[in-house]
């Protein structure tokens, strides 16, 4: 073989392993098969371009690129920052509909972030290629570690400026769930008392019970009628004799059949 | 006074190689020359030597991992990151710098001692452009080429000793070291290699343009010629690791 055609090879040869790294690392893939979509986050929580974007746990995609974006709002007039464009394979895009929620997800003992895509429900329609849609932003540690060390200060701060009453309202609540025992106690050593107890609930349920039954009798249609014929009876009384009317009512009372 | 010279020399010679790589006459023949012993009769030698640096970074890894965090779970994401960024590329052009730059360390010093290179000078060639120019284009490119081929083999034995020795499935390996591997870093690779590359004709050239007379010139200059480019290599690595470590995500 002339020594041309073997450099030549060897050209070849490292161009494929090129192109073939390339596409192992998913950096260049000639044959792709896959549907784009525009993630909006605030806080993508350490997700790098070229991490792995997952439907139901399975791969079907990789972040291809991030940015910023200042002037971005999402449906709901929301303000967010980021945009992350991510790659779905074609094979899952049937499963991802507009109701498909986007979380940050870690993964792995080496904590590798990706996109778990949790599917949708059938009746729901498509993405659209090339759409936004929010994703659900991670919670942040740091945020909430520092939450948490600013309400743990203002518990201590309370504690200390009230000492005094935060020890007495202790010792009141001893004390009441001390006598509270102890009327327990004596409850249940008699038992007369406790038969007594049993049966003032019993009258208790009854007169409930009936005050329900006249309550529920008000609210039909006859009673209503009856309440407004009398209402209009004594409003023609109020011009009559005032006196004898008075009589009437103080002497004799109202016999009248309202049910 | 003598450092600045020789600086002014070197430089000299740079730039006349670079200008003689880009104006005719091209001697075609003489690069591919040039080519065919950079790339393919140095390829052999490279592949077994960073095959062997491959199996013992993989070994070491574990190893030391296990000590540290009894785990070796990692050891196929970090080794590739390194053999990537380091050890492919700075082995293969130390084993070239050796081969080839001593060889044309002693080719153009004897040239320089039998007054060969004065000969060409009377006959109105350039002696850079004739001997350097074929020699730095052949060296950039060969290196580029011996340099992926270098890491892809790397890897390779990388992934062969994590499965027969450290009980790896090759899918596991590969999966691992996608986490930890991007496609920049075999750019930055192919561009260490050319640099280094390139360092190997100039400092083989200089030397030899620079040899004294009788056998000991020549010695001595092949000699200079290798720990030049050694260390030319070393120090190049340093600065150009320390410009990508910029560009890199973490």
């Amino acid at each position: 073989m002339k020594h041309e055609t073997k450099v030549g090879l060897l050209f070849l040869a490292t161009f494929a392993l090129i192109i073939g790294f390339a596409y192992f690392l998913s950096s260049y893939n000639p044959f792709s098969d896959a549907n784009e979509v525009r993630l909006l986050f605030n806080f993508a929580g350490g997700i790098e371009e070229g991490s792995p974007v997952r439907a139901m746990g399975i791969k079907v995609g990789k972040v291809k690129s991030i940015e910023f974006d200042a002037n971005r709002k999402d449906a709901n007039g929301e303000e967010v920052k980021l945009v992350v464009t991510i790659t779905i394979a074609k094979k899952a895009w049937d499963t991802v509909r507009e109701d498909s929620r986007f979380f940050i997800n870690l993964a792995g003992v080496i904590g590798e972030k990706y996109i778990e895509i949790s599917p949708g429900s059938l009746d729901k329609s498509h993405l659209t290629p090339g759409g936004y849609y929010r994703g659900e932003d991670p919670p942040r540690i740091d945020q909430l570690l520092s939450q948490s060390y600013s309400l743990a200060g203002k518990i201590l701060e309370m504690v200390e400026n009230n000492e005094g009453d935060v020890v007495s309202i202790i010792k009141n609540i001893d004390n009441l769930v001390t006598n509270f025992n102890k009327a327990m106690e004596m409850l249940t050593k008699t038992g007369g008392s406790k038969n007594e107890l049993g049966s003032l609930i019993k009258n208790l349920n009854q007169i409930t019970g009936d005050i329900a039954h006249v309550s529920g009798k008000l609210r039909t249609k006859d009673a209503d009628e009856a309440i407004a014929l009398i209402h209009r009876l004594l409003w023609r009384l109020d011009d009559l004799d005032k006196k004898a009317i008075k009589k009437f009512f103080q002497e004799e009372g109202i016999k009248a059949k309202l049910f | 006074m003598k450092i600045l010279a020789v600086a002014g020399d070197f430089t000299h010679l740079l730039v006349m190689s670079f200008r003689s790589m880009f104006s005719p006459p091209w001697r075609w023949k003489n690069k591919m020359a040039a080519l065919y012993f950079v790339a393919v009769e140095s390829l052999p030698v490279i592949i077994i030597c960073v095959g062997f640096a491959a199996v013992v970074t993989i070994i070491e890894a574990s190893y030391h991992m296990k000590i540290v965090i009894q785990s070796d779970a990692l050891v196929p994401g970090f080794a590739a990151i390194l053999i990537l960024r380091e050890l492919g590329s700075v082995i293969s052009s130390l084993l070239l710098g050796s081969r080839v730059g001593a060889g044309w360390a002693a080719e153009v010093s004897s040239m320089k001692v039998t007054e060969q290179i004065d000969a060409l000078k009377l006959l109105g060639i350039s002696p850079i452009q004739y001997l350097v120019g074929p020699k730095l284009l052949a060296c950039i490119l060969g290196n580029i080429v011996l340099g992926v081929i270098a890491n892809i083999a790397c890897l390779f034995f990388a992934m062969l000793i994590s499965v027969f020795k450290l009980g790896y499935t090759s899918g596991m390996f590969l999966t691992t070291m996608r986490v930890f591997v991007n496609f920049q870093d075999l750019l930055f690779a192919m561009i260490k290699s050319a640099c280094f590359g390139a360092t190997i004709p100039l400092i083989a050239c200089f030397c030899g343009f620079r040899a004294k007379s009788g056998a000991d010139g020549v010695g001595k200059a092949t000699t200079d010629a290798v720990v030049g480019i050694s260390v030319a290599i070393i120090f190049l690595d340093f600065i150009l690791s320390y410009i990508f470590s910029h560009f890199y995500a973490s």
